[in-house]
């Protein structure tokens, strides 16, 4: 007899279930809106998605990393605009791109450390911290640029969130380049690499393990002799890059910096996570999920705006399906 | 702890007007003038898995007497009182209530017939005030909106009873304890309630708050209610205690007048002999060699100066009354929690401890008391519970973990401590208490500690898993580790140490050779009684 055995088989079956309910409501979409639109399916708008989930999975994933540590990071459209911004000021003022991305992703590092040390140090409740956070960046950026969007940042700007790898391009015979082959755009690019990176930080890594072991229990992991407060630290540091690297590409992608750039990004982020299986409550997530979670928001807005339903409705739907995927999670953590 | 117990004369008539008459307060009498005892308990059997908790327990409680109830932690006194309040239902036995046979499903029926358990723990909402928290979700109404001059008005009878002067309009957040618990015990009386059961009341009074509850208790009882009254302080039940109960082992041990009762003979029921507890034959002796040595240490408030030593080899007992210290002089140790004073040395060298992580880095382990609070994070696997202190090991280059090494380390300590569990990567919530305990312990050992704190190691777990977990720290022992087991089980201390470090209130009253004390020789100094005959 052996009791314990029959719960587990169950366990592993509801967590399956959760993975294939995320998978499975992604085909199923793509399906759906696949019938009712013949241009929904083809290469061309599989990369447009992947473009437009770019900014909201790289910030899921730096959500996902806070949000297993048992916290929460509401800062991240803020600093995202912040790094953005200061990204393409250090660019007008004559630094080279990288150096003036570089320094967007430094900002943003530097936002996501205050925001760690408000939880670690002053033991603020994540939320507030990054509340804060998140008016003070957004303030910072609008008052350095008056409120005005910075323009004519020049083509090596743009590359970064319009250029792609492998693209196909064929003069036509008419004198106009013909795109055999769109090409892999470079945000997509990255954000498969960020997703490699932390999945493998997450699983493999020693530290990762710790951003685990604290969000599931943190006295038991400082007794543990894991370093908390570190550990804590990183997460938010790491969100706080990420933001930055958001910011950079978001306003590459647009070749124009605007100071109120992702607005209400950090719901992206949450939901994201949410739908792909994160835990408020912390200790449980994945990345696999997160970037799961970040195509069926991403899809379901295309899509729907290829129905050309009201952005309206989009929202209305979107929001349902939080409710949907976060009541699923809550059953399954009352068993 | 003070030695004089509270005089208090029993007749308390002359303070309490309302005082009913027909209130019985002779001493050790029998049944009230309706006949029936309040409550009747018999046989009350309860079972959780792999444990005993109670064994055909019963006693009787009557019109105006204070019953003290009385054993060991772990004794089941905690199981009998969420039976009695309606937060158990027993397997077996019943309960008469006034002669009736009564089962309360939850402790909303246990308080509509009139029994409320004043918690050692204050369930009070702290932001609310000291009237509204009395009639909380039970306000009274003037319409739709609460009548706050009726709120007020009967708040304030109910503290007149009690003769507390306590203002009902205060939020409860700023009383002190002692006024806490009067609100407590004014909620239960504006409940109508005729049956108190009070756990602990004093252990967080001072000398004359304890003297002003004993004067309230002695009001109730001249009202006719009758008190359960739970405590460890032995010395304080003089003069307020009419009958005293003792339980050991879940069984029901002795019921008598407590006039007629000598502190000593409670402590022999308390400690008695345990039948179920078997330990394993000590394979090892400790070794001269002093590896761990405290000296001074102090925390302002809580515990200390303390000094003790732990030689190679050797399992050093703390005993002591629950809250006397010794987790906490261990955690302080070990660096989880701070200190004002003091040294800890380990191998003649003085440490600098300020985390865990010092402490672990210079192998010192703690094995906590609260597993599910403490020990164990409970989302993740049994593997990763148990490489957590030691990632290192089973990491390769680059610092990525080698998930083949750490199943290979984990399927080991299973095996080697018999861990029920289906795989390595069972999530550890899902585990017995017994098992748990185990990744808990398997955690240390993977970590190769020198010196092993275990903070009441066998708590809440079945007979087997507690012999092999002292099999366990015997073995640790003949390898030269030192142990020092903190432990409320007197027998396991006298079974299992080599020497045992008695606390009371923050203070080590003395340290003892195994071989040559007793229990009752513990219990006495941890009872705070520093010259005794024994």
């Amino acid at each position: 007899m052996n009791a314990p055995a029959i719960p587990a088989l169950i366990t592993q079956r509801k967590d399956l279930i959760q993975k294939f309910a995320a998978l499975g409501s992604l085909l199923c979409l793509t399906i759906a809106f696949s019938l009712f639109s013949n241009a929904f399916f083809s290469v061309g708008n599989a990369m447009t998605i992947a473009l437009q989930v770019t900014s909201i999975a790289y910030l899921g994933i730096g959500a996902t990393c806070v949000i297993i540590t048992g916290g929460i990071d509401l800062s991240v459209g803020a600093i995202l605009a912040l790094s953005g911004v200061v990204a393409a000021m250090a660019v007008k003022a004559g630094a080279p791109v990288p150096v003036g991305m570089l320094g967007g992703l430094l900002v943003g590092a530097l936002c996501g450390a205050v925001n760690g040390l408000c939880v670690t140090l002053l033991k603020l409740p994540p939320f507030i911290a990054t509340l804060g956070m998140m008016l003070v960046a957004r303030g910072v950026a609008l008052q350095i640029t008056d409120a005005k969007a910075i323009g004519g940042l020049g083509d090596s700007f743009a590359e970064l969130g319009n250029g792609s790898l492998f693209r196909v391009v064929k003069m036509g015979a008419d004198g106009f380049p013909d795109v055999l082959f769109i090409g892999i755009p470079y945000p997509v690019l990255l954000m498969a690499l960020v997703a490699v990176a932390v999945s493998l930080l997450l699983n493999r890594a020693t530290l990762g393990r710790h951003l685990y072991a604290v969000g599931s229990n943190t006295e038991a992991a400082r007794l543990s002799g894991v370093n908390v407060g570190g550990v804590t630290l990183f997460a938010y540091v790491l969100s706080g890059t990420l933001a930055g690297l958001t910011g950079c590409v978001l306003m590459s992608r647009l070749v124009t910096a605007q100071p109120s750039e992702g607005l209400m990004y950090e719901l992206d982020a949450i939901a994201a996570a949410v739908i792909g299986g994160t835990s408020l409550s912390g200790g449980v997530g994945t990345i696999s999920g997160t970037v799961i979670g970040a195509f069926v928001i991403g899809i379901l807005r295309n899509g729907l705006n290829m129905g050309g339903v009201s952005a309206f409705i989009q929202q209305i739907v979107i929001g349902l399906v939080i409710l949907l995927t976060v009541w699923i999670d809550q059953i399954r953590h009352r068993r | 702890m003070p030695s004089a117990p509270p005089l208090i004369v029993h007749d308390a008539t002359a303070k309490s007007p309302q005082a009913h008459g027909d209130a019985p307060s002779v001493v050790g009498q029998g049944a009230t003038a309706e006949g029936a005892p309040l409550l009747t308990l018999a046989g009350l059997t309860k079972r959780f898995p792999g444990v005993l908790a109670l064994d055909g327990v019963g006693f009787d409680l009557r019109r105006g007497e204070v019953h003290a109830v009385c054993g060991e932690n772990g004794a089941g006194k905690s199981t009998l009182m969420k039976i009695l309040s309606g937060l158990y239902q027993p397997d077996e036995g019943v309960i008469l209530h006034k002669g009736q046979q009564r089962r309360f499903a939850t402790p909303l029926e246990a308080q509509a017939a009139g029994i409320a358990m004043i918690h050692q723990e204050l369930n009070l909402v702290p932001h609310l005030s000291v009237a509204e928290n009395i009639y909380l979700a039970r306000e009274p109404r003037k319409g739709w909106f609460v009548d706050r001059e009726r709120l007020r008005t009967d708040a304030q009878r109910c503290l007149d009873r009690l003769g507390v002067a306590i203002s009902p309009a205060a939020t409860v957040s700023s009383l002190s304890v002692a006024q806490q618990q009067m609100v407590e015990i004014a909620k239960a009386l504006s409940l109508e309630a005729e049956v108190l059961i009070m756990d602990e009341p004093t252990s967080s009074l001072t000398e004359s708050e304890t003297q002003q509850l004993f004067r309230v208790i002695h009001e109730l009882r001249a009202a006719g209610v009758g008190i359960i009254y739970i405590s460890h302080r032995l010395d304080e039940m003089v003069g307020i205690v009419d009958r005293v109960t003792v339980l050991r082992d879940g069984r029901h041990i002795f019921t008598g007048d407590f006039a007629n009762t000598t502190i000593d003979e409670i402590v022999v029921h308390m400690v008695g002999r345990s039948l179920e507890d078997k330990f394993p034959p000590r394979c090892s002796t400790p070794t001269e060699d002093v590896l761990l040595s405290v000296e001074g240490l102090r925390r302002d408030g809580v515990f200390g100066p303390v000094s003790f030593t732990l030689r190679r080899g050797e399992i050093l007992g703390f005993a002591g009354l629950m809250g006397a210290g010794r987790t906490e002089v261990a955690r302080a140790v070990f660096g989880a929690d701070r200190h004002d004073a003091g040294t800890v040395s380990l191998g003649g060298e003085v440490l600098r401890i300020h985390s865990p992580i010092d402490a672990i880095r210079q192998g010192i382990a703690y094995v906590s008391e609260d597993r599910k609070a403490q020990g164990l994070a409970v989302k993740m696997p049994v593997a990763h519970n148990i490489t957590m202190t030691n990632m290192r090991a089973v990491s390769g280059r680059f610092g990525f973990i080698r998930f083949d090494q750490e199943t290979q380390v984990a399927q080991q300590y299973i095996d080697r401590l018999d861990i029920r569990t289906p795989s390595t990567h069972q999530v550890a919530r899902l585990l017995s208490g017994g098992n748990q305990q185990k990744v808990v312990i398997s955690k240390w050992l993977f970590r190769e500690s020198k010196v092993i704190f275990f903070d009441e190691p066998t708590r809440g777990i079945d007979v087997g898993a507690k012999y092999a977990i002292y099999q366990l720290m015997d073995e640790l022992a003949s390898k030269g580790i030192g142990i020092v087991m903190i432990s409320s089980e007197l027998p396991a201390i006298l079974g299992l140490t080599d020497r045992v470090a008695v606390f009371h209130e923050g203070k080590l009253t003395a340290t003892l050779e195994t071989r040559r004390t007793s229990q009752e020789e513990i219990m006495h100094y941890a009872s705070g009684r520093t010259s005794t005959a024994v």
